[in-house]
């Protein structure tokens, strides 16, 4: 806090979410908490515990969205829109006709007093529809097969409009409107961005290089799919929903219906995954909403696979060209890069050019982004939004300037090494990237990577003519079938949090916990880790702790957990609010013991005197306490000012490509990251984990197919959008540096969600390129893709070697 | 017709082409077996039939006629966890947990044809199984514990 911020109780700060950064004026807390810094003495945090909804989850008693019911609740399916654009003449009478179907709405339905309600970026059941898959009606039913059939039996005409399915059919001169008002590409565009001289900085560049780099659409494809279950008690709505954002979804509820935001309750208690998916009310949403009032009984729509693939967003695909200059020593002088984004019909404008201006040091820096819409379905964040597909290209990019230069890949990013936030000329509150490529490459055994796969007789190493870019095999040894590569890739990302995030605590007569707090655990393990802070800093017991999460009406609000911020942001709410508890607790000791309170502690569940008397269990105090209750109420402050709150990593991969098949298969990753405070290891590695068998699927297999001519995903099923199984997963090193990060926040901790995806497939990509001495620069690495990439190489040779 | 549910005797009246999922979750309340694709390619609706994992959704109720089922809830006996589940815990092989039930289920029909599976076992035997969080290697873990458990069990 500066000396202008003392004795104000709110001021104005700003806050950085998915790389966007809002203004915010929030209060400053009543207490300061001293940081927990690396010789903070814990025991709680920081151990490998369980997960504390593990048994539940386990034992199949979790319960989520799609096993929420009540007598008489009526199942709700979405009619969705057969044609890309075009407009749909809806009849629900045949619907309305069958066995148990009770209800049905379509557009003229809906009371449109004010404006129409959005859902996914298009307006609720409109007849004009923009995308195969938008929703233009709804039926409901007694059973969910009666609401299939008579979601099926609705009569649908249509007239078909010009579409644009591709981004560069979109922004062509002759392109049809994709949208029902405003051009084919968003407002801002073209988004651009620079600093210092990039003509200069090329000019003086020893070394320059070009790419273009494209990415796919991928499908979060949580295993839960979308849904909502919604009742109305008089004019009290309850809403239950598998969402990243209880609190968000309470209040374009209350929009769209136009009713209050205090008559609508929206609750979270276990979702299926959410990857950035879920951070919005849906359709599926407001038609529970709409039908439970028009029928007076409880509603639940959840959607079908098919649904989910097709009208839940995804990974807006982007082609990025990129130009490196570099000085011989691999000093970086200019970067410059044009993308083009397709957005789908809609989506807000996830920078992918944002980690050029952030990753490496180089003064010359220009961007240039196009976000244009087409009428596919909308973009929605996916894990690392903008910077997992700008890093595919930046890393590229840099493995292929290392290439040029002759210089070790590694050595290169260690020379371009950010000391600072040079976009704002600020600095980072920590900064560990250096070490973390260090500590990889150690772990990794970079240095000596080519001398252990020469020992397993498997690779003939290539090298490229630079004058001419022709490749050959080194020595001129015969190719072998199955070749050896190895490949990195580095990642920052913004993941400091920030206010407004608030938590309650509660100690129960029979000195059990509650602590309460308006935060969603998608899976992530955020009710562990609040458990862990808040036993921590009360003293009390783990066991004795229970986290209740998720409940716009009964719990604090915090905000949407997107953006890697659930930890940093709603910890240390939880730590303040547990520490005045704590004080309020040895008061009450003192006052029950008759020891003065600076005599007193409290460690595990137990208040310990210093004078030498015996331990007292914190039950003991709060039975004698009866009714009388300990509280406490925490709030998360503002983050410090000019300062960049970003995590840094760095990821290693080994892969085995087959030159006969195309095939891919990664044998090892090695990870190591900084996120500052681990505050639980255990659920830690899990996060990386899953973050890069994620990235391992984007790299790999992963991508939405649309026909381009008939403008309709050809793969809404996980059969053929295929996921990552058991049987694609490597061997995965994955870690943290033990770092602290208390200029972040007082817990010490930055947020770790996201970042793992980020560099996976980047450093699988080079790893290919780097064991067929050719790259493939389109996601995702598909056989023919490989192998289109090898027989351009060299005549095809490496299928016809006959071995 | 009659089902064994979790060694209890049920009697349920599906429809003709009702699948066994929709009967354990909707007629029987048993809400653990969960449902993500229900077209058999994602295994989270996986249970147990007379001993073989089976995907329920492309189970048809009708045609298991006294067959012995059982689901996630019937795992745990008498308070005591299955050790396969509290494997899962302490490796920490569940992260959102919707797959979690199935993945379970999978992992326990797996060792009851293959006591002692190796990596690759281990690999095609949950690869019918998807999990999105990505808790595949928690998930090879847990089993790999709960193997050698019994192996060393078994040897002493």
């Amino acid at each position: 806090m500066t000396a202008e911020q003392q004795g104000r109780r709110f001021i104005s700060t700003t806050v950085e979410v998915e790389g966007r950064e809002e203004t915010k004026v929030v209060e400053i807390p009543n207490r300061t908490l001293k940081p927990w810094g690396t010789d903070a003495k814990l025991d709680v945090v920081g151990k490998p515990v369980p997960r504390v909804d593990a048994r539940d989850k386990v034992t199949g008693a979790a319960v989520y969205t799609s096993d929420r019911a009540t007598p008489g609740m009526l199942h709700a399916v979405l009619v969705r829109s057969s044609i890309p654009r075009g407009l749909a003449k809806i009849d629900v009478a045949p619907a309305l006709a069958m066995n148990g179907v009770i209800d049905a709405i379509t557009f003229s339905d809906l009371h449109h007093s004010g404006k129409p309600i959005r859902a996914g970026g298009v307006h609720f059941l409109d007849p004009e529809v923009t995308y195969a898959g938008q929703p233009i009606a709804c039926v409901c039913a007694e059973t969910s097969g009666q609401a299939r059939a008579a979601a099926r039996a609705v009569r649908v005409e249509y007239e078909p409009l010009p579409f644009a399915a591709t981004a560069e059919r979109a922004v062509a001169a002759d392109a049809p409107p994709v949208r029902l008002k405003g051009g084919n590409i968003s407002r801002s565009s073209p988004d651009l961005s620079s600093r210092g001289d990039t003509d200069r900085g090329l000019a003086e560049a020893d070394v320059v290089i070009r790419g273009r780099y494209t990415t796919q659409s991928a499908l979060h494809s949580a295993m839960e799919t979308h849904g909502a279950m919604a009742e109305w008690h008089g004019d009290q709505l309850t809403v239950y929903e598998g969402t990243q954002g209880i609190f968000a979804v309470r209040d374009e509820v209350a929009a769209a219906l136009g009713i209050s935001k205090a008559r609508v309750r929206v609750v979270m208690e276990h979702m299926g995954g959410g990857f950035g998916a879920k951070n919005h009310a849906g359709a599926y949403t407001f038609a529970a909403a709409i039908l439970a009032r028009r029928t007076g009984r409880a509603v639940r729509c959840v959607l079908d696979r098919a649904g989910e693939q097709v009208d839940t967003g995804h990974r807006a695909p982007a082609t990025i060209d990129v130009t490196l200059g570099a000085k011989r020593d691999g000093r970086l002088t200019a970067i410059v890069v044009e993308a083009l984004v397709d957005q789908g019909i809609s989506g807000w404008e996830a920078s992918t050019a944002k980690i050029f201006h952030e990753l490496y040091a180089c003064p010359n820096v220009r961007t240039s982004e196009t976000f244009a819409y087409t009428n596919t379905q909308a973009m929605r964040a996916f894990r690392g939004p903008g910077h997992t597909e700008g890093a595919f290209a930046l890393e590229r990019a840099m493995d292929e300037l290392a290439l040029e230069l002759g210089m070790d890949p590694l050595a290169l990013r260690l020379c371009n090494f950010a000391d600072h936030d040079q976009e704002k000329s600020r600095p980072y509150s920590s900064n560990s990237l250096a070490r973390c490529l260090e500590e990889g490459a150690r772990r990794f055994g970079w240095e000596d990577r080519k001398a252990r796969s020469d020992d397993a007789g498997r690779v003939a190493r290539m090298t490229r003519n630079s004058a001419s870019g022709i490749t050959l095999p080194a020595g001129g040894g015969p190719q072998s079938r199955f070749r050896r590569g190895f490949g990195l890739a580095a990642q920052v990302w913004p993941a400091g949090g920030g206010p407004p995030a608030y938590a309650t605590l509660r100690i129960h007569p029979d000195g059990s916990v509650d602590v309460l707090t308006g935060t969603q655990d998608l899976g992530t393990g955020a009710r562990t880790i609040l458990a862990q802070v808040a036993a921590e800093a009360l003293g009390a017991r783990l066991s004795d702790i229970r986290v209740i999460l998720g409940d716009t009406e009964r719990t604090p609000y915090t905000p949407n957990s997107w953006g890697s911020q659930t930890t940093p942001s709603v910890a240390p709410a939880v730590r303040m609010a547990a520490e005045e508890a704590r004080c309020d607790l040895l008061e009450a000791a003192s006052e029950i013991l008759g020891i003065a309170v600076e005599r007193l502690d409290v460690k595990n569940g137990m208040i310990v005197p210093c004078t030498g008397a015996a331990a007292v269990p914190i039950a003991e105090i709060t039975r004698q306490l009866g009714d009388v209750t300990i509280m406490g109420h925490g709030s998360r402050g503002p983050n410090e000012r000019g300062v960049g709150l970003m995590t840094f990593g760095a990821q290693f991969a080994e892969v085995e490509v087959d030159s006969w098949t195309g095939n891919v298969r990664v044998v090892r990753l090695t990870a190591v990251h900084d996120v500052g405070r681990v505050l639980n290891p255990l659920l830690a590695r899990s996060q990386l984990e899953g973050g890069i068998i994620q990235g391992l699927g984007l790299a790999l297999f992963e991508e939405r197919v649309i026909d381009a001519r008939l403008g309709l995903p050809l793969n809404a099923g996980l059969h053929d959008y295929k996921v990552p199984t058991m049987a694609d997963v490597p061997e995965i090193d994955a870690t943290c540096l033990d770092t602290v990060d208390t200029v972040a926040n007082p817990v010490g901790a930055r947020g770790l969600a996201e970042p793992p995806i980020i560099p996976t497939a980047p450093a699988i990509a080079n790893a290919v390129a780097d064991a067929l001495g050719v790259a493939v620069n389109d996601l995702p690495l598909a056989p023919w893709r490989v192998l289109h990439a090898i027989q351009e190489q060299d005549g095809g040779w490496g299928m016809a070697d006959g071995r | 017709m009659r089902l064994v549910v979790n060694g209890r005797p049920r009697d349920v009246t599906p429809g003709p082409v009702e699948s066994l999922a929709e009967t354990i979750r909707t007629r029987l309340h048993l809400t653990g077996t969960k449902v993500s694709c229900g077209r058999g390619e994602c295994g989270s609706c996986t249970v147990l039939l007379d001993g073989r994992a089976v995907y329920s959704c492309l189970t048809i109720t009708s045609a298991c006629e006294g067959a012995d089922v059982t689901t996630i809830e019937g795992l745990a006996g008498a308070g005591e966890l299955h050790p396969m589940q509290r494997a899962f815990i302490d490796h920490d092989a569940v992260q959102c947990g919707f797959c979690t039930p199935g993945q379970i289920m999978a992992a326990v029909a797996l060792l009851a044809t293959t006591p002692v599976p190796d990596e690759s076992e281990i690999r095609r035997g949950m690869s019918g199984n998807l999990c999105r969080c990505g808790t595949y290697p928690r998930i090879a873990t847990a089993i790999r514990a709960v193997s050698s458990q019994a192996e060393a069990a078994h040897d002493g």
